[in-house]
């Protein structure tokens, strides 16, 4: 017993010492070597149950189902202020290698209406993986079948009332610039949660609305409600006979980034591990099925690449908002 | 019938150990998540919703239904005992509740409130089985005009509660408004009072303002009147004594109400908004308009405990209608309940019902089953629960204290609210120094928002025109029962006079003597 103690006493000093020389001179180089070599802290700024929530759940059960991040990954859902707190979280982590969250469109629009000491800029990209994107909707019992019919009816009244989530945000943008570029007017009514904006429609008091396929494709499948158009770059594979807004003529409609993001200042072996693994990552099958099952068109851009799509998604978003009065 | 043959598909989907295990074990978690100030149903289904990740869609939608429900039992248990609602939709159970406890009477009170949360919760999931396509086809015709009427009735109760004393009750709700124009204006954008806060942005939080206000208040307040001093219990309940039971007068008053809450509640859940909040209200009010004794209302009536306690348990099931009907998510708790659909591997809308026949039938019928499950367990756990009565204030109150800082901290993990709930605490001192009404407070906070959005997206749609409010058909209807509710209180007593006079003129002709009055008032 007490010779067995005392072997791992050696063990232990000999194993510290060893750590000690390896560290001490060179310890960037080895941190970099051993990377990862600690648990990972994954921030999620919203709640459990939200798109955020899932992606991120997702993407962890795949790094751990593949043996891809080889130590324990603490998921937390730090909720509040639109993402304000779990991005400050990961914010105030400056420098860290081991602090991880995934972005969302509140990653653009937050820091656009409220002060929250950062913006997209702040911090070290990992990578895009895919958008999400909208459907514009009409009720199903509408005599309106397509986009060319909705122009007409909307150009017709004069002033339609459409619907979507907040002011500051994507939905609003969207319905200000096909509004524009299709010259008809709108009244935008604005509303707090997703299930409000469908019985509004279903109820006779909005003429439209804006949601993401995930949440609305149901009402579809139905036939409660008619999508006129999508807002991604390609069809939607569930629904592959609504056009795109590029087909219809529409450039440029803007999409929220679902990403990675590490620290401000994260160190580079860090960023590079993340994107050779998340490379990995978006070529599994769960990944294709997550893709599948929520809607999301893929769109994979790494590191500054992503950078910069970022920088332009959150220009044409302030510049359209300003236009329309809402900052 | 179809209902019967899929409803007994539903019960045998549900009877496998693993789904017995996992609606016990949800039962049990709802109960602790709402005895737990501050931890609502929304809050502990969006806690405990990642546990069930890896489950299949029956068991997980079973297991977090019966927290959902489960937690709404509990919530009640804090707002009798402690004065301190877990969630909006139990502050109206605090109006008569806790009053009762204080004279004695926490045992009878809490049995009772299980009793008709049982009432209610299988009223509701009966009211699934067989009219669920009705109330889903009447929930597709709310737009805002219709939200921001329900929303207006709820708000009517502020007229009852502050009845004591008009204008600082009118203050307290005032005071309440103010608190919730705080964040960002859905309107237009613009922040409004957050300083610059992102912690603010969203504004504040009912959840730590009724903990204060409630919860610590009241600790202070007992303070303040020496509770602490006192050597015998502050409130004296006999568990194992006839005390304990409800008497048959609690029972034979509570009947109507519990009937009432219950369709009032199913009914006003079912719609999108403030569900279970207004059911609640709505029953209270309702309650001490019919009530033949109104002025003991507010000084532990019974059925003005009982009726909102069965509005927001029937409201709860009422909720899971254009859920699983429509897909469509009606309160906060329902939302997260959405995103776990989507978590399993489930499209929510209107062809959920049709494509997993074996999921929503199995849901509908767990209800059957977690609502008795819940109803033994309460009578169980209620002489364990009444004794906290017993505690002497010198020992209860600063447990209180704590539960209220770590009830507050679970929910967000945020300091600030923390802080806010505190300063709520110290302001909901002082209201019941000066005799203003927190409850009053409450309600505007909560309802205040909600008023205030339907009515600019109505405006919005309407084009700033009000005839949007009679134009459209159910609108109407809501605006016919407010009117009703509101005479209520006025016609309902010259009514019952009048058809007693006509009752008593009728027996006198046939009797011909003079027979007394019938004694209706005692009842």
């Amino acid at each position: 017993m007490r010779t067995k103690l005392f072997s791992a006493l050696a063990a232990l000093t000999v194993a510290a010492a060893l750590a000690g020389c390896g560290s001490s001179g060179t310890s960037d180089e080895s941190a970099a070597e051993d990377y990862p070599s600690e648990e990972l802290d994954w921030t999620i700024a919203f709640g459990p149950g939200g798109g955020n929530d899932i992606m991120a759940r997702t993407m962890v059960d795949i790094l751990q189902k593949q043996d891809l991040y080889p130590e324990n990954i603490k998921v937390e859902n730090k909720e509040g202020g639109s993402g304000a707190t779990g991005w400050g979280y990961l914010f105030s982590n400056k420098g860290e290698a081991y602090n991880i969250s995934t972005t969302s469109g509140s990653f653009i629009t937050t820091p656009l209406q409220a002060d929250t000491g950062w913006t997209h800029e702040d911090f070290t990209p990992v990578g895009l993986f895919a958008t999400d994107d909208a459907l514009v909707l009409v009720p199903g019992d509408s005599p309106i079948k397509n986009w060319e019919d909705w122009v007409e009816f909307a150009k017709d009244k004069g002033t339609v009332t459409v619907g979507g989530i907040g002011t500051v945000n994507v939905d609003f943008i969207l319905h200000a610039l096909l509004a524009e570029a299709a010259g008809y007017k709108i009244d935008y009514v604005p509303y707090n949660e997703e299930g409000q904006v469908q019985t509004s429609l279903l109820s006779g008091a909005l003429d439209a609305m804006v949601s993401n396929p995930g949440s609305i494709l149901g009402q579809v499948e139905a036939g409660k409600m008619t999508p006129l158009l999508f807002t991604g770059k390609e069809p939607l594979p569930t629904l592959p006979d609504v056009p795109t807004g590029e087909s219809l003529g529409f450039k440029d409609l803007p999409s929220l980034p679902r990403g990675l993001i590490l620290p401000p200042d994260a160190p580079k072996y860090a960023q590079e591990w993340w994107i050779d693994t998340m490379k990995k990552v978006v070529e599994t099958d769960e990944w294709k099925q997550y893709l599948k099952d929520n809607n999301l068109i893929e769109d994979v851009r790494w590191g500054d690449d992503f950078a910069s799509y970022l920088t332009e998604t959150a220009d044409g978003f302030e510049a359209t908002l300003k236009e329309q009065g809402a900052l | 019938m179809n209902v019967f043959s899929d409803l007994g598909q539903g019960i045998l989907a549900i009877l496998t150990v693993q789904n017995l295990l996992l609606l016990g074990a949800g039962v049990l978690l709802g109960m602790v998540v709402g005895v737990m100030p501050g931890l609502g149903p929304s809050a502990g289904l969006a806690i405990l919703l990642p546990l069930t990740f890896g489950l299949d869609p029956t068991g997980a939608i079973v297991m977090l239904a019966a927290v959902y429900y489960g937690a709404m039992y509990g919530g009640t248990i804090t707002s009798v005992l402690i004065n301190t609602p877990g969630e909006s939709a139990t502050v109206a159970s605090t109006f008569d509740g806790y009053p009762l406890a204080q004279q004695g009477r926490a045992g009878p009170a809490l049995v009772m409130a299980a009793v008709a949360s049982f009432v209610a919760g299988t009223i509701g999931a009966v009211l699934i089985s067989v009219a669920a396509p009705v109330t889903a086809a009447v929930a597709t015709t709310f737009g805002p005009p219709e939200l921001f009427l329900v929303v207006m009735a709820g708000l009517l109760t502020l007229i009852v509660i502050v009845q004591g004393n008009r204008l600082l009750g009118a203050l307290s709700a005032v005071l309440g408004f103010a608190i919730a124009t705080v964040g960002i204006d859905i309107g237009g954008g613009a922040q409004r009072y957050t300083f610059g806060s992102s912690e603010l942005i969203n504004g504040i939080d009912f959840i730590p303002v009724a903990i204060g206000l409630f919860g610590l208040g009241e600790v202070f307040h007992m303070l303040w009147k020496g509770g602490h001093l006192e050597r015998l219990a502050y409130v004296s309940v006999r568990a194992k004594g006839r005390s304990f039971w409800p008497t048959r007068h609690d029972v034979r008053e509570s009947r109507g109400p519990m009937l009432r809450g219950s369709v009032l509640g199913f009914a006003v859940g079912a719609t999108p908004g403030a569900g279970a909040t207004v059911a609640s209200l709505m029953s209270y009010n309702l309650e001490k308009s019919v009530s033949r004794t109104p002025e003991k209302f507010g000084k532990g009536a019974m059925p003005g405990l009982v009726g909102p306690e069965a509005a927001n348990n029937a409201a709860s099931a009422g909720a899971m209608v254009p859920l699983l009907t429509l897909g469509i998510p009606g309160s906060a708790s329902t939302a997260v309940l959405i995103g776990g659909f989507l978590m399993w591997g489930l499209q929510p809308g209107p062809l959920l019902m049709e494509q997993n026949p074996e999921f929503a039938w199995g849901l509908i019928a767990s209800m059957y089953l977690g609502n008795a499950m819940l109803l033994v367990v309460n009578i169980f756990c209620i002489p364990a629960f009444a004794s906290i009565a017993r505690v002497p204030f010198r020992v209860l109150g600063p447990v209180v204290i704590v539960l209220c800082v770590l009830g507050t901290f679970t929910v967000n993990g945020s300091i600030i609210e923390v802080g806010i709930m505190l300063a709520c605490g110290v302001l909901g001192f002082f209201m019941r120094r000066i005799g203003m009404s927190p409850a009053a407070l409450v309600i505007a906070l909560v309802l205040g928002p909600l008023a205030e959005e339907t009515l600019r997206q109505t405006m919005i749609v309407s084009g700033g025109q009000l005839d949007i409010f009679w134009e459209r058909t159910t609108s109407l209807v809501l605006l016919i029962l407010i009117g009703c509710l509101l005479l209520l209180p006025v016609v309902a007593p010259r009514l019952s006079r009048l058809v007693r006079r006509r009752l008593r003129s009728v027996g006198e002709q046939r009797a011909d003597s003079a027979e007394r009055e019938p004694d209706e008032h005692k009842v």
